[in-house]
Protein backbone atom coordinates (compact mmCIF):
# COMPACT_ATOMS: atom_id res chain seq x y z
CA UNK A 1 0.00 0.00 0.00
CA UNK A 2 2.47 2.38 0.92
CA UNK A 3 4.32 1.65 -2.21
CA UNK A 4 1.57 2.56 -3.97
CA UNK A 5 1.29 6.08 -1.96
CA UNK A 6 4.85 6.41 -3.36
CA UNK A 7 3.59 6.06 -6.75
CA UNK A 8 1.16 8.37 -6.80
CA UNK A 9 3.06 10.77 -4.45
CA UNK A 10 5.41 11.01 -7.65
CA UNK A 11 3.12 10.90 -10.40
CA UNK A 12 1.69 13.99 -8.80
CA UNK A 13 4.76 15.76 -8.54
CA UNK A 14 5.40 15.35 -12.32
CA UNK A 15 2.47 16.34 -13.36
CA UNK A 16 2.57 19.64 -11.19
CA UNK A 17 5.87 20.18 -12.60
CA UNK A 18 4.63 19.63 -16.14
CA UNK A 19 1.85 22.00 -15.38
CA UNK A 20 4.09 24.90 -14.10
CA UNK A 21 6.16 24.54 -17.33
CA UNK A 22 3.26 24.99 -19.14
CA UNK A 23 2.40 28.01 -17.45
CA UNK A 24 5.66 29.61 -18.62
CA UNK A 25 6.67 30.80 -22.29
CA UNK A 26 9.51 32.82 -23.43
CA UNK A 27 8.20 36.31 -24.94
CA UNK A 28 10.26 36.11 -28.68
CA UNK A 29 11.35 39.37 -30.78
CA UNK A 30 8.64 39.53 -32.88
CA UNK A 31 6.16 39.73 -30.00
CA UNK A 32 8.19 41.80 -27.85
CA UNK A 33 8.10 44.35 -31.23
CA UNK A 34 4.41 44.56 -30.77
CA UNK A 35 4.03 46.16 -27.43
CA UNK A 36 3.92 49.78 -28.46
CA UNK A 37 2.65 51.55 -25.26
CA UNK A 38 5.12 54.26 -25.31
CA UNK A 39 3.01 57.49 -24.68
CA UNK A 40 3.73 58.03 -21.45
CA UNK A 41 1.43 58.76 -18.53
CA UNK A 42 -0.89 61.49 -18.04
CA UNK A 43 -1.90 62.58 -14.12
CA UNK A 44 -4.48 64.88 -12.91
CA UNK A 45 -4.89 64.80 -8.90
CA UNK A 46 -5.44 66.68 -5.53
CA UNK A 47 -4.13 65.67 -2.89
CA UNK A 48 -5.68 66.40 0.62
CA UNK A 49 -4.58 66.82 4.42
CA UNK A 50 -6.45 66.89 7.16
CA UNK A 51 -8.62 69.63 5.86
CA UNK A 52 -10.91 69.38 8.36
CA UNK A 53 -8.87 68.14 11.17
CA UNK A 54 -7.41 64.37 11.63
CA UNK A 55 -8.96 61.74 13.78
CA UNK A 56 -6.44 62.36 16.49
CA UNK A 57 -7.88 64.37 19.61
CA UNK A 58 -6.03 65.29 22.73
CA UNK A 59 -4.63 68.38 24.65
CA UNK A 60 -2.66 69.31 21.31
CA UNK A 61 -4.39 68.08 18.18
CA UNK A 62 -8.14 68.71 17.70
CA UNK A 63 -10.50 69.43 15.33
CA UNK A 64 -9.80 72.90 13.34
CA UNK A 65 -13.03 74.42 14.71
CA UNK A 66 -10.50 74.79 17.88
CA UNK A 67 -8.33 77.66 17.44
CA UNK A 68 -5.89 76.87 20.84
CA UNK A 69 -5.12 73.60 19.34
CA UNK A 70 -3.39 72.72 15.75
CA UNK A 71 -5.43 70.19 13.22
CA UNK A 72 -2.79 69.00 10.95
CA UNK A 73 -0.62 66.17 10.30
CA UNK A 74 2.97 66.06 11.87
CA UNK A 75 5.91 64.32 10.69
CA UNK A 76 9.04 64.67 13.09
CA UNK A 77 12.48 63.58 12.84
CA UNK A 78 15.41 62.83 14.84
CA UNK A 79 19.35 62.85 13.88
CA UNK A 80 20.24 61.85 17.19
CA UNK A 81 20.12 59.36 19.31
CA UNK A 82 18.09 60.37 22.59
CA UNK A 83 18.30 64.02 20.83
CA UNK A 84 15.31 66.11 19.97
CA UNK A 85 13.41 66.10 16.73
CA UNK A 86 12.68 68.37 13.53
CA UNK A 87 9.54 68.73 13.07
CA UNK A 88 6.94 69.55 10.05
CA UNK A 89 3.78 70.75 12.09
CA UNK A 90 0.08 71.34 11.30
CA UNK A 91 -0.06 70.25 7.63
CA UNK A 92 -3.00 70.73 6.13
CA UNK A 93 -5.02 72.05 3.20
CA UNK A 94 -4.61 70.72 -0.37
CA UNK A 95 -2.62 70.76 -3.80
CA UNK A 96 -4.44 70.07 -6.76
CA UNK A 97 -2.72 69.32 -9.68
CA UNK A 98 -3.47 68.69 -14.03
CA UNK A 99 -1.62 67.61 -16.31
CA UNK A 100 1.70 66.07 -14.69
CA UNK A 101 3.43 63.80 -16.81
CA UNK A 102 5.96 60.97 -17.12
CA UNK A 103 7.32 59.23 -20.30
CA UNK A 104 10.83 57.79 -20.71
CA UNK A 105 12.36 60.45 -23.74
CA UNK A 106 15.35 59.96 -25.75
CA UNK A 107 17.78 62.87 -26.11
CA UNK A 108 19.77 63.38 -29.21
CA UNK A 109 19.72 66.84 -29.72
CA UNK A 110 19.19 70.38 -28.18
CA UNK A 111 20.53 71.84 -24.32
CA UNK A 112 22.72 74.15 -25.96
CA UNK A 113 25.17 71.23 -27.54
CA UNK A 114 24.68 68.87 -24.63
CA UNK A 115 21.69 66.51 -26.43
CA UNK A 116 23.74 65.22 -29.33
CA UNK A 117 26.99 64.46 -26.89
CA UNK A 118 24.40 62.87 -24.39
CA UNK A 119 22.69 60.57 -26.89
CA UNK A 120 20.72 58.60 -23.99
CA UNK A 121 17.28 58.04 -22.22
CA UNK A 122 15.95 59.91 -19.62
CA UNK A 123 13.19 60.17 -17.53
CA UNK A 124 10.74 62.93 -18.33
CA UNK A 125 8.45 64.03 -15.26
CA UNK A 126 6.56 66.85 -16.93
CA UNK A 127 5.74 69.86 -14.49
CA UNK A 128 1.90 69.69 -14.59
CA UNK A 129 0.42 72.75 -16.90
CA UNK A 130 -1.69 74.07 -13.54
CA UNK A 131 -0.75 73.95 -9.83
CA UNK A 132 -3.17 74.91 -7.42
CA UNK A 133 -2.72 75.10 -3.66
CA UNK A 134 -5.93 75.65 -1.39
CA UNK A 135 -5.14 76.77 2.13
CA UNK A 136 -2.23 74.50 2.48
CA UNK A 137 0.52 75.59 5.29
CA UNK A 138 2.90 73.58 7.65
CA UNK A 139 5.16 74.88 10.58
CA UNK A 140 9.19 74.29 10.46
CA UNK A 141 9.65 73.44 14.03
CA UNK A 142 12.57 71.48 16.60
CA UNK A 143 10.62 69.99 19.55
CA UNK A 144 12.45 68.08 22.37
CA UNK A 145 10.16 65.04 21.84
CA UNK A 146 8.28 62.97 18.76
CA UNK A 147 5.22 63.05 19.67
CA UNK A 148 3.36 66.11 21.69
CA UNK A 149 1.68 63.96 24.25
CA UNK A 150 5.25 62.40 24.91
CA UNK A 151 6.03 63.15 28.72
CA UNK A 152 8.34 67.12 29.02
CA UNK A 153 6.99 68.33 25.21
CA UNK A 154 8.86 71.08 24.19
CA UNK A 155 8.90 72.87 20.71
CA UNK A 156 10.54 75.77 19.25
CA UNK A 157 7.81 77.18 15.92
CA UNK A 158 9.92 78.43 14.26
CA UNK A 159 7.38 79.90 10.92
CA UNK A 160 4.29 78.65 10.10
CA UNK A 161 3.85 78.90 5.86
CA UNK A 162 0.80 79.65 3.90
CA UNK A 163 -0.13 79.51 0.30
CA UNK A 164 -3.21 79.19 -1.64
CA UNK A 165 -4.02 80.17 -5.25
CA UNK A 166 -2.50 79.30 -8.52
CA UNK A 167 1.41 78.50 -8.76
CA UNK A 168 3.26 79.15 -12.26
CA UNK A 169 5.66 76.19 -12.57
CA UNK A 170 7.00 75.08 -15.76
CA UNK A 171 9.31 72.74 -17.15
CA UNK A 172 10.84 68.98 -17.61
CA UNK A 173 12.32 67.17 -14.65
CA UNK A 174 15.21 65.13 -16.65
CA UNK A 175 16.38 61.99 -14.48
CA UNK A 176 18.90 59.62 -15.61
CA UNK A 177 21.80 57.55 -13.80
CA UNK A 178 24.89 59.56 -13.66
CA UNK A 179 28.30 57.20 -14.25
CA UNK B 1 8.86 -1.83 0.94
CA UNK B 2 10.42 -4.32 -1.41
CA UNK B 3 14.15 -3.38 -2.46
CA UNK B 4 13.26 -3.10 -5.88
CA UNK B 5 10.35 -0.19 -5.69
CA UNK B 6 12.55 1.74 -3.22
CA UNK B 7 15.44 2.14 -5.54
CA UNK B 8 12.55 2.98 -8.27
CA UNK B 9 11.43 5.19 -6.19
CA UNK B 10 14.75 7.04 -5.33
CA UNK B 11 15.06 7.16 -9.45
CA UNK B 12 12.03 8.61 -9.49
CA UNK B 13 12.51 11.69 -6.85
CA UNK B 14 16.05 12.30 -8.41
CA UNK B 15 15.01 12.48 -11.62
CA UNK B 16 11.79 15.07 -10.32
CA UNK B 17 14.73 17.39 -8.93
CA UNK B 18 17.00 17.29 -11.58
CA UNK B 19 14.18 18.43 -13.89
CA UNK B 20 13.13 21.40 -11.43
CA UNK B 21 16.82 22.02 -11.50
CA UNK B 22 17.12 21.71 -15.07
CA UNK B 23 13.92 24.43 -15.15
CA UNK B 24 15.85 26.60 -12.43
CA UNK B 25 18.68 26.49 -14.54
CA UNK B 26 17.07 27.81 -17.95
CA UNK B 27 15.90 30.74 -15.78
CA UNK B 28 18.86 32.21 -14.59
CA UNK B 29 21.85 33.21 -16.71
CA UNK B 30 25.24 34.45 -15.71
CA UNK B 31 26.56 38.08 -16.52
CA UNK B 32 29.50 38.38 -18.34
CA UNK B 33 32.43 40.92 -17.66
CA UNK B 34 31.38 42.73 -20.81
CA UNK B 35 27.27 42.91 -19.45
CA UNK B 36 28.58 44.14 -16.05
CA UNK B 37 30.98 46.81 -17.51
CA UNK B 38 28.09 48.41 -18.85
CA UNK B 39 26.44 48.85 -15.52
CA UNK B 40 27.79 52.33 -14.40
CA UNK B 41 25.03 54.05 -12.23
CA UNK B 42 26.92 55.66 -9.63
CA UNK B 43 23.85 58.70 -8.96
CA UNK B 44 20.80 59.67 -10.16
CA UNK B 45 21.04 62.75 -12.68
CA UNK B 46 18.67 65.67 -12.39
CA UNK B 47 18.07 68.09 -14.75
CA UNK B 48 15.22 70.67 -14.80
CA UNK B 49 14.33 71.58 -18.56
CA UNK B 50 12.73 75.22 -19.17
CA UNK B 51 11.94 75.60 -15.85
CA UNK B 52 10.34 78.83 -14.53
CA UNK B 53 9.16 78.80 -10.93
CA UNK B 54 7.18 81.66 -9.09
CA UNK B 55 3.83 82.69 -6.71
CA UNK B 56 3.04 85.75 -4.63
CA UNK B 57 0.60 87.10 -2.24
CA UNK B 58 -2.42 88.71 -4.10
CA UNK B 59 -5.36 88.64 -2.80
CA UNK B 60 -7.27 90.26 -5.80
CA UNK B 61 -6.25 86.96 -7.38
CA UNK B 62 -6.75 84.61 -4.73
CA UNK B 63 -3.38 84.24 -4.11
CA UNK B 64 -1.83 83.80 -0.37
CA UNK B 65 1.64 83.02 0.19
CA UNK B 66 2.90 84.47 3.47
CA UNK B 67 4.96 83.04 6.96
CA UNK B 68 3.76 83.64 10.18
CA UNK B 69 3.94 82.77 13.81
CA UNK B 70 6.80 85.75 14.26
CA UNK B 71 6.64 88.03 16.81
CA UNK B 72 8.60 91.14 17.69
CA UNK B 73 10.49 91.93 20.14
CA UNK B 74 7.74 94.28 21.43
CA UNK B 75 5.52 91.03 21.57
CA UNK B 76 3.34 91.84 18.11
CA UNK B 77 2.31 89.54 15.69
CA UNK B 78 4.87 89.51 12.70
CA UNK B 79 3.10 88.41 8.97
CA UNK B 80 5.25 88.66 6.42
CA UNK B 81 3.32 88.73 3.03
CA UNK B 82 5.88 86.79 0.11
CA UNK B 83 4.99 89.36 -2.74
CA UNK B 84 7.04 87.26 -5.09
CA UNK B 85 9.56 84.26 -4.86
CA UNK B 86 10.83 83.24 -8.45
CA UNK B 87 13.38 81.11 -10.23
CA UNK B 88 13.45 81.93 -14.12
CA UNK B 89 15.88 83.04 -16.74
CA UNK B 90 18.45 85.21 -16.65
CA UNK B 91 17.06 88.75 -17.37
CA UNK B 92 13.96 88.60 -15.51
CA UNK B 93 13.89 92.08 -14.57
CA UNK B 94 13.17 91.75 -10.71
CA UNK B 95 11.43 89.01 -11.91
CA UNK B 96 8.76 90.40 -14.44
CA UNK B 97 9.30 89.04 -17.28
CA UNK B 98 9.60 85.20 -16.71
CA UNK B 99 11.15 82.70 -19.47
CA UNK B 100 12.35 79.61 -19.42
CA UNK B 101 15.93 78.53 -17.78
CA UNK B 102 17.93 75.13 -17.02
CA UNK B 103 19.25 73.89 -13.99
CA UNK B 104 22.15 71.42 -14.29
CA UNK B 105 23.43 69.99 -16.87
CA UNK B 106 23.35 66.75 -19.16
CA UNK B 107 27.05 66.30 -18.48
CA UNK B 108 26.90 68.49 -15.04
CA UNK B 109 23.43 67.64 -13.40
CA UNK B 110 22.38 68.53 -10.09
CA UNK B 111 22.82 64.97 -8.41
CA UNK B 112 21.76 62.16 -5.71
CA UNK B 113 24.14 59.69 -4.80
CA UNK B 114 25.92 57.15 -2.65
CA UNK B 115 29.60 57.49 -2.13
CA UNK B 116 31.80 55.59 -0.50
CA UNK B 117 33.08 56.55 2.76
CA UNK B 118 36.79 54.66 2.56
CA UNK B 119 37.50 57.45 0.20
CA UNK B 120 36.66 60.25 1.76
CA UNK B 121 38.38 58.79 5.33
CA UNK B 122 35.34 57.48 6.73
CA UNK B 123 36.04 53.90 6.85
CA UNK B 124 33.00 51.09 6.09
CA UNK B 125 30.76 53.76 6.12
CA UNK B 126 28.25 55.22 2.84
CA UNK B 127 27.73 58.54 2.00
CA UNK B 128 24.67 60.23 0.84
CA UNK B 129 25.61 63.00 -1.27
CA UNK B 130 23.61 65.85 -2.85
CA UNK B 131 25.23 68.22 -5.30
CA UNK B 132 24.96 70.41 -8.03
CA UNK B 133 26.71 70.96 -11.23
CA UNK B 134 30.45 70.45 -10.47
CA UNK B 135 33.67 72.41 -11.16
CA UNK B 136 35.12 71.23 -14.49
CA UNK B 137 38.91 72.23 -15.95
CA UNK B 138 39.74 75.91 -16.33
CA UNK B 139 40.22 75.60 -20.21
CA UNK B 140 36.64 73.51 -20.49
CA UNK B 141 34.65 75.67 -18.07
CA UNK B 142 33.08 79.18 -17.73
CA UNK B 143 33.57 82.13 -15.85
CA UNK B 144 31.51 81.93 -12.62
CA UNK B 145 30.91 85.31 -12.63
CA UNK B 146 30.41 86.93 -16.21
CA UNK B 147 27.51 86.94 -17.86
CA UNK B 148 29.34 86.40 -21.28
CA UNK B 149 31.82 84.15 -20.73
CA UNK B 150 33.00 82.10 -23.38
CA UNK B 151 34.32 78.46 -23.21
CA UNK B 152 37.57 78.52 -21.41
CA UNK B 153 37.50 80.85 -19.02
CA UNK B 154 36.79 79.59 -15.96
CA UNK B 155 35.89 76.70 -13.70
CA UNK B 156 31.90 76.53 -13.63
CA UNK B 157 29.98 74.10 -15.60
CA UNK B 158 26.83 76.38 -15.87
CA UNK B 159 26.72 78.71 -18.51
CA UNK B 160 25.30 82.10 -18.89
CA UNK B 161 22.22 82.37 -21.30
CA UNK B 162 23.48 83.81 -24.94
CA UNK B 163 22.36 84.12 -28.39
CA UNK B 164 23.43 80.53 -29.41
CA UNK B 165 21.69 78.99 -26.01
CA UNK B 166 19.12 81.43 -25.00
CA UNK B 167 17.72 79.54 -21.75
CA UNK B 168 21.39 79.08 -20.46
CA UNK B 169 21.84 77.37 -16.79
CA UNK B 170 22.55 80.31 -14.48
CA UNK B 171 18.67 81.77 -13.40
CA UNK B 172 17.53 84.94 -11.82
CA UNK B 173 16.63 84.25 -8.32
CA UNK B 174 14.55 86.30 -6.14
CA UNK B 175 12.41 87.10 -2.93
CA UNK B 176 9.92 89.93 -2.29
CA UNK B 177 9.02 90.25 1.26
CA UNK B 178 6.34 92.28 3.13
CA UNK B 179 6.98 92.71 6.17
CA UNK B 180 4.06 93.91 8.81
CA UNK B 181 4.61 94.30 12.29
CA UNK B 182 1.07 95.20 14.23
CA UNK B 183 -0.73 97.96 13.00
CA UNK B 184 2.73 100.06 11.69
CA UNK B 185 3.46 100.56 8.01
CA UNK B 186 4.31 97.67 6.29
CA UNK B 187 7.86 97.35 5.10
CA UNK B 188 9.71 95.99 2.21
CA UNK B 189 12.71 94.01 2.19
CA UNK B 190 13.27 92.00 -1.45
CA UNK B 191 16.87 89.84 -2.58
CA UNK B 192 17.43 89.25 -5.85
CA UNK B 193 20.79 87.54 -7.72
CA UNK B 194 20.98 87.54 -11.07
CA UNK B 195 22.47 84.62 -13.28
CA UNK B 196 23.22 82.94 -9.98
CA UNK B 197 25.34 79.53 -10.13
CA UNK B 198 25.89 77.04 -7.42
CA UNK B 199 28.36 75.15 -9.05
CA UNK B 200 30.65 72.59 -6.89
CA UNK B 201 28.56 73.11 -3.94
CA UNK B 202 27.98 69.79 -2.19
CA UNK B 203 26.21 68.24 1.57
CA UNK B 204 27.38 64.95 2.64
CA UNK B 205 25.41 63.39 5.36
CA UNK B 206 26.23 59.89 7.05
CA UNK B 207 26.16 58.40 10.57
CA UNK B 208 28.77 59.27 12.92
CA UNK B 209 28.95 55.98 14.84
CA UNK B 210 31.07 57.02 18.11
CA UNK B 211 28.86 60.12 18.66
CA UNK B 212 25.18 58.92 17.84
CA UNK B 213 24.39 61.64 15.19
CA UNK B 214 24.20 62.26 11.64
CA UNK B 215 26.73 64.14 10.55
CA UNK B 216 27.40 66.43 7.79
CA UNK B 217 30.13 68.19 5.31
CA UNK B 218 28.29 71.58 3.58
CA UNK B 219 30.06 73.19 0.48
CA UNK B 220 27.62 76.36 -0.55
CA UNK B 221 29.45 78.26 -3.29
CA UNK B 222 27.18 80.85 -4.33
CA UNK B 223 28.34 83.01 -7.23
CA UNK B 224 26.19 86.03 -9.08
CA UNK B 225 27.10 89.17 -11.23
CA UNK B 226 25.13 91.44 -8.65
CA UNK B 227 23.44 90.41 -5.49
CA UNK B 228 20.93 93.17 -4.55
CA UNK B 229 18.81 94.17 -1.14
CA UNK B 230 16.70 96.43 -1.29
CA UNK B 231 13.66 98.14 0.41
CA UNK B 232 11.86 98.75 -2.75
CA UNK B 233 8.26 98.01 -3.31
CA UNK B 234 6.92 95.41 -5.12
CA UNK B 235 5.50 98.08 -7.60
CA UNK B 236 8.91 99.50 -7.76
CA UNK B 237 11.74 96.93 -7.47
CA UNK B 238 14.06 99.18 -9.05
CA UNK B 239 14.32 102.10 -6.58
CA UNK B 240 17.21 103.89 -5.15
CA UNK B 241 17.26 102.46 -1.23
CA UNK B 242 19.44 99.71 -2.40
CA UNK B 243 22.83 97.76 -1.80
CA UNK B 244 23.84 96.33 -4.68
CA UNK B 245 26.80 93.49 -4.57
CA UNK B 246 28.61 93.97 -7.38
CA UNK B 247 30.77 90.37 -8.50
CA UNK B 248 29.69 88.77 -5.72
CA UNK B 249 31.29 85.44 -4.63
CA UNK B 250 30.91 82.65 -1.90
CA UNK B 251 32.45 79.67 -1.05
CA UNK B 252 30.91 78.78 2.40
CA UNK B 253 33.08 75.43 3.65
CA UNK B 254 30.85 73.85 6.84
CA UNK B 255 32.09 71.03 8.67
CA UNK B 256 34.62 67.77 6.83
CA UNK B 257 34.91 64.50 7.39
CA UNK B 258 37.46 64.64 10.25
CA UNK B 259 35.48 67.48 11.92
CA UNK B 260 31.97 67.38 11.31
CA UNK B 261 28.82 69.83 11.10
CA UNK B 262 25.92 68.32 13.56
CA UNK B 263 22.38 69.23 13.07
CA UNK B 264 20.22 68.07 15.71
CA UNK B 265 17.43 69.69 18.23
CA UNK B 266 17.78 69.59 22.17
CA UNK B 267 16.45 66.97 24.15
CA UNK B 268 15.16 69.56 26.67
CA UNK B 269 14.38 72.78 25.17
CA UNK B 270 13.60 71.74 22.19
CA UNK B 271 15.38 74.41 20.02
CA UNK B 272 17.50 73.36 16.92
CA UNK B 273 21.42 72.99 17.53
CA UNK B 274 24.09 73.66 15.19
CA UNK B 275 27.47 72.07 16.40
CA UNK B 276 30.56 71.83 14.68
CA UNK B 277 33.44 69.65 16.58
CA UNK B 278 36.39 70.77 17.82
CA UNK B 279 39.41 69.85 15.95
CA UNK B 280 41.76 67.35 17.44
CA UNK B 281 43.39 64.29 16.53
CA UNK B 282 44.42 60.74 18.25
CA UNK B 283 47.94 61.45 18.28
CA UNK B 284 47.61 65.31 19.79
CA UNK B 285 49.46 64.72 22.65
CA UNK B 286 52.61 63.78 20.72
CA UNK B 287 52.56 67.18 20.02
CA UNK B 288 54.96 69.96 21.81
CA UNK B 289 52.30 72.18 23.73
CA UNK B 290 55.00 75.16 23.25
CA UNK B 291 56.68 74.93 19.93
CA UNK B 292 54.11 73.17 17.90
CA UNK B 293 56.17 70.32 16.46
CA UNK B 294 56.03 66.80 16.84
CA UNK B 295 58.09 65.50 19.59
CA UNK B 296 60.16 63.26 17.35
CA UNK B 297 57.89 59.98 17.68
CA UNK B 298 56.08 58.47 14.38
CA UNK B 299 52.81 59.50 15.65
CA UNK B 300 54.19 62.78 16.51
CA UNK B 301 54.92 63.50 13.15
CA UNK B 302 51.12 62.00 11.97
CA UNK B 303 49.94 64.69 14.05
CA UNK B 304 52.17 67.31 13.17
CA UNK B 305 50.98 66.53 9.16
CA UNK B 306 47.28 66.19 9.68
CA UNK B 307 47.48 69.96 11.51
CA UNK B 308 49.67 71.50 8.77
CA UNK B 309 47.54 70.21 6.48
CA UNK B 310 44.04 71.15 8.54
CA UNK B 311 45.82 74.83 9.01
CA UNK B 312 47.09 75.18 5.71
CA UNK B 313 44.46 73.53 3.28
CA UNK B 314 42.55 76.18 1.33
CA UNK B 315 39.44 73.81 1.19
CA UNK B 316 38.79 73.93 4.52
CA UNK B 317 38.11 77.80 4.62
CA UNK B 318 35.55 80.00 3.50
CA UNK B 319 35.65 83.03 1.55
CA UNK B 320 33.13 85.73 0.43
CA UNK B 321 34.71 88.59 -1.97
CA UNK B 322 32.78 91.29 -3.50
CA UNK B 323 33.82 93.51 -6.30
CA UNK B 324 31.99 96.47 -5.73
CA UNK B 325 29.39 97.87 -2.68
CA UNK B 326 26.90 100.03 -3.85
CA UNK B 327 25.06 101.71 -1.17
CA UNK B 328 22.02 103.92 -2.97
CA UNK B 329 24.21 104.57 -5.95
CA UNK B 330 27.60 105.32 -3.83
CA UNK B 331 30.27 102.94 -4.84
CA UNK B 332 32.40 101.75 -1.80
CA UNK B 333 34.77 99.85 -3.37
CA UNK B 334 35.44 96.42 -2.97
CA UNK B 335 35.45 93.90 0.05
CA UNK B 336 36.99 90.47 0.92
CA UNK B 337 36.41 88.13 4.04
CA UNK B 338 39.21 85.51 2.63
CA UNK B 339 40.63 81.99 4.64
CA UNK B 340 37.93 82.34 7.39
CA UNK B 341 38.70 78.88 9.21
CA UNK B 342 35.52 77.20 11.64
CA UNK B 343 37.24 75.69 14.41
CA UNK B 344 34.56 75.21 16.84
CA UNK B 345 31.11 75.75 16.83
CA UNK B 346 28.06 75.35 19.46
CA UNK B 347 24.92 77.04 18.48
CA UNK B 348 21.63 76.60 20.01
CA UNK B 349 18.56 78.03 19.52
CA UNK B 350 15.87 78.97 22.17
CA UNK B 351 12.26 80.24 22.53
CA UNK B 352 12.55 84.13 23.67
CA UNK B 353 8.81 83.66 25.62
CA UNK B 354 8.42 82.41 29.10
Amino acid sequence: MNVMKAIYLFVVLVFQVALANAEMASIDDQDLSEVTGQSGVYLTGEVSINEQGGPLSDTYFGDCSDPAKVCGARISLQTEQDGGWFVLDNIKGSIAFEGLTLQVRNITSGFGGDGALFNRDVIEIGMPESLRFDDFQYTIATSSTGRPSDAGFEQVDMMTVEMSGEVTLEGNLLVFPTP
Amino acid sequence: MPRIWKAVLLTSLYSVLALLSGAVNAELKSLSDQDLSEVDGKGVGLVFEDFIFSHGHDPSDDKVFRITGLTSTSGEAVVVNVDQLYIARSGSNYGSTLDPVNLGRLDNPYEIGLLDGNGLGLNDEAVLQISGPGKVDASLGYDCLDTAAVQGSGECSSRPASGGWANGERPDLGLELEVNVGSETPRNLSIHAKSAVFDGSYLRLWGDGTEQKMAAEFRLNFYTPELEISTCSQANQSCGSAVKMQGFAMELAMGHTFQPLYLGADAISGGLTIEIAKITHEYINNIDVVTGQSDGTAEGDVAYAFFNDYYSNPEYRSNITMDNIEVSGTSLGSARIEGLLVQYLDVEFRDLEP
